[in-house]
């Protein structure tokens, strides 16, 4: 007898019986459901943190903090980055931009308006990286880095302060007391989390000539490849801690040990929530083997007659075997298919993504199977086991 | 065909043994036709069991085609209730829920018979006793005798040299009883084996050879002895 017969023949049984088979199934769908969902939650999850803390645009920043024992040397610097530091960081492979700036508190006049703000002096890739649009006026050409010349973009909220909404180009407006030409106004920033301060952005050569500021606080890189993010970083932090002859001032977020960490709580979480689900087939695998044992019992003449007519126990542990593998396979597909529209849902409403990966549907395919062996083989066991005289006079 | 050697067969009740059969040897030659007499609870049923291979002698060997299938194991024992016997039973014990034609191909679904194959012979076995229009008819959509030919015609499929009947019109009338017995004679006639067992003197007429059955032990014919059957 093929294969194709006994599923033909599990199928009409358990669809002989719906309301059992379906309650049957109940603890496969739940657990099943319940796997994919969490599955697809935390592996989204997980995407979303690591992308976070890659950052846009492939770049990765510098940190500057010396140990106790250098800061009570007194090494300590306010502005750590050099300008031949950025030179040095330029020279290194697969560094598409090196992104420099340094930033203060000041106070920007109009006539007799005031504003407090924060000054940064930025060199020329700052913009770009850092996806700041000028949506008014121009940005900074070369020209203006290289001569330091004294022109400024400001941002929106700036342009709300100082300026009452009206167009703020051409003006002249004092930084402590130095007078800069507005050339520019920032985008408004947009999103959820995107509050507009006020801000002014200039050269950082103006910076220096204006505020005397010698070097710059902060640095980041961008790399051309997302994979290099980790190397080079390293890279970097070479350079710079021998340039400034330093054990480990400078620094970049391990990225790696970051993912490692945030890999190790959703682990966590997959396997607690995961060991519920398991309980759960696990009960619904009990539950299998209890019907599939009154099935065996109820059809016990059925057997009878079958090994009459020549079915081998074989023949007939397969019949049951299928039966019960039959199941749990609806029982997991239906969970499947339960568990992708909760996480499509969860993720549609909770605005985090998830993740269903072929990997995890195949394993709960296979697993559903495994748990219709495991629990079918007892019934299909006694099944096969029964005696054909007996089982011909049963009632 | 059937050579029977002092078989027993005994069951253990607690701490007594039931002797059912107590040493029963018989011949059966290819083509007879016989019945198995006797009163209730005799050991005809158990006899007929032993020798359709469902159940084994507990003592005693049984050579069944000249092989010695008191050796055999589960699994070739099970090949030759396919292949060589048909069981037909006073309660018909067809599946319910499968139809008349579904049912008849049972056997050949255990004999590897393609999907075809299975159909056409199972409507030629149909149509053989007479059900050529019920093939499509569950179980319960028939009277008693369409039952009882729906398992004649499956114990013929697989076209076995041996048909055991175990009270096959115990549970029919007179009428219908003629006609399965009428059924049986066309069926010995085209050279099949055929062993009845019945406790009614018209059913076996039909039979050449009447075997009596009594404590489990081959006995005469109770009526020359003045006895009296069941
Ligand atoms: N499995 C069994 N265990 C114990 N006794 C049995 C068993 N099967 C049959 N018997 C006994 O064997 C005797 C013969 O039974 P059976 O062959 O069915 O008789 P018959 O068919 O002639 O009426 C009966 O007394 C019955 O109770
Ligand atoms: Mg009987």
């Amino acid at each position: 007898m093929s294969l194709w017969e006994n599923i033909k023949m599990a199928l009409m049984s358990v669809r002989a019986h719906k309301m059992r088979s379906i309650l049957t199934m109940l603890g496969i769908i739940i657990g099943v459901a319940a796997v994919i969902v969490v599955v697809a939650i935390g592996q989204g999850g997980e995407a979303m943190l690591k992308s976070q803390i890659a950052g846009d645009g492939n770049s990765i920043e510098v940190f500057y903090q010396p140990s106790e024992e250098e800061m009570q040397q007194g090494k300590w610097e306010e502005n750590p980055f050099t300008q031949e530091d950025i030179r040095q960081l330029e020279g290194i492979e697969k560094v598409s931009n090196v992104v420099a700036s340094s930033s203060e508190f000041s106070t920007a006049r109009l006539r007799d308006e005031e504003a407090e703000t924060s000054i940064t002096g930025i060199n020329e890739a700052y913009l770009d990286v850092n996806q700041l649009k000028v949506e008014e006026g121009r940005s900074f050409t070369s020209a203006d880095f290289l001569g330091g010349r004294r022109v400024a973009v400001v941002s929106a909220a700036m342009q709300e302060e100082l300026f009452e909404g009206e167009s703020p180009i051409g003006e002249i407006i004092r930084i402590g007391v130095q007078p800069v030409e507005v050339i520019g106004v920032l985008e408004k920033p947009t999103g959820l989390f995107a509050f507009g301060s006020v801000e002014a952005y200039i050269p950082w050569t103006s910076m220096r000539n204006m505020l005397g500021t010698s070097n710059y606080s902060q640095v980041t890189l961008q790399v051309q490849n997302a994979d290099d993010i980790q190397p080079i970083g390293d890279r970097a932090t070479t350079v710079l801690n021998q340039l400034h002859d330093t054990e480990d001032s400078y620094q970049v977020i391990n990225m790696e040990e970051i993912a490692q960490g945030i890999g190790q709580v959703t682990t966590i979480m997959t396997t607690i929530i995961g060991s519920i689900a398991g309980i759960s087939l696990l009960v619904g695998g009990i539950g299998v083997m209890n019907i599939m044992l009154v099935s065996v019992t109820e059809r016990t003449r059925e057997i009878g007659i079958r090994k009459s007519l020549g079915a081998t126990r074989q023949q007939i542990l397969l019949q049951f075997l299928v039966e019960s593998i039959i199941l749990t396979l609806i029982g997991g597909i239906i969970g499947i298919v339960l568990g992708a529209g909760t996480a499509y849902l969860v993720s549609f409403f909770a605005d985090w993504p998830s993740l269903i990966s072929w990997q995890v549907v195949l394993g709960a395919v296979l697993f559903s199977m495994l748990i219709g062996i495991a629990f079918g083989l007892l019934p299909a066991n006694k099944a096969s086991r029964l005696d054909p005289i007996d089982s011909l006079r049963y009632e | 065909m059937i050579q029977l050697e002092d078989i027993t067969k005994s069951y253990s009740l607690g701490k007594e043994a039931v002797n059912v059969l107590r040493g029963i040897s018989l011949e059966i030659k290819s083509g007879e036709f016989v019945a198995i007499m006797g009163p209730s609870g005799s050991g005809k049923s158990t006899l007929m069991n032993i020798i359709g291979c469902l159940d084994r002698p507990t003592t005693g060997s049984y050579y069944l085609n000249e092989e010695d299938v008191s050796q055999h194991k589960d699994q070739e024992l099970a090949k030759v209730r396919n292949q060589s016997i048909g069981f037909v039973f006073q309660q018909f014990q067809l599946l319910p829920r499968l139809t008349a034609l579904k049912n008849v191909e049972l056997p050949m679904v255990y004999a590897g018979a393609s999907k075809k194959e299975r159909e056409e012979r199972a409507r030629d076995a149909l149509a053989k006793v007479g059900l050529q229009d019920r093939v499509a008819h569950l179980p319960n959509e028939l009277s008693g005798g369409q039952k009882q030919r729906v398992a004649i015609a499956r114990a013929l499929v697989n076209d076995p040299s041996l048909i055991l009947a175990d009270e096959p019109t115990g549970a029919l009338d007179t009428e219908t009883s003629v006609a399965i017995m009428d059924l049986f004679v066309q069926l010995n006639q085209e050279g099949t084996t055929i062993v009845v067992v019945t406790h009614e003197p018209e059913v076996a007429e039909y039979a050449n050879r009447v075997i009596y059955v009594r404590d489990g032990l081959l006995g005469q014919n109770p009526l020359e002895k003045g006895g009296q059957t069941q």
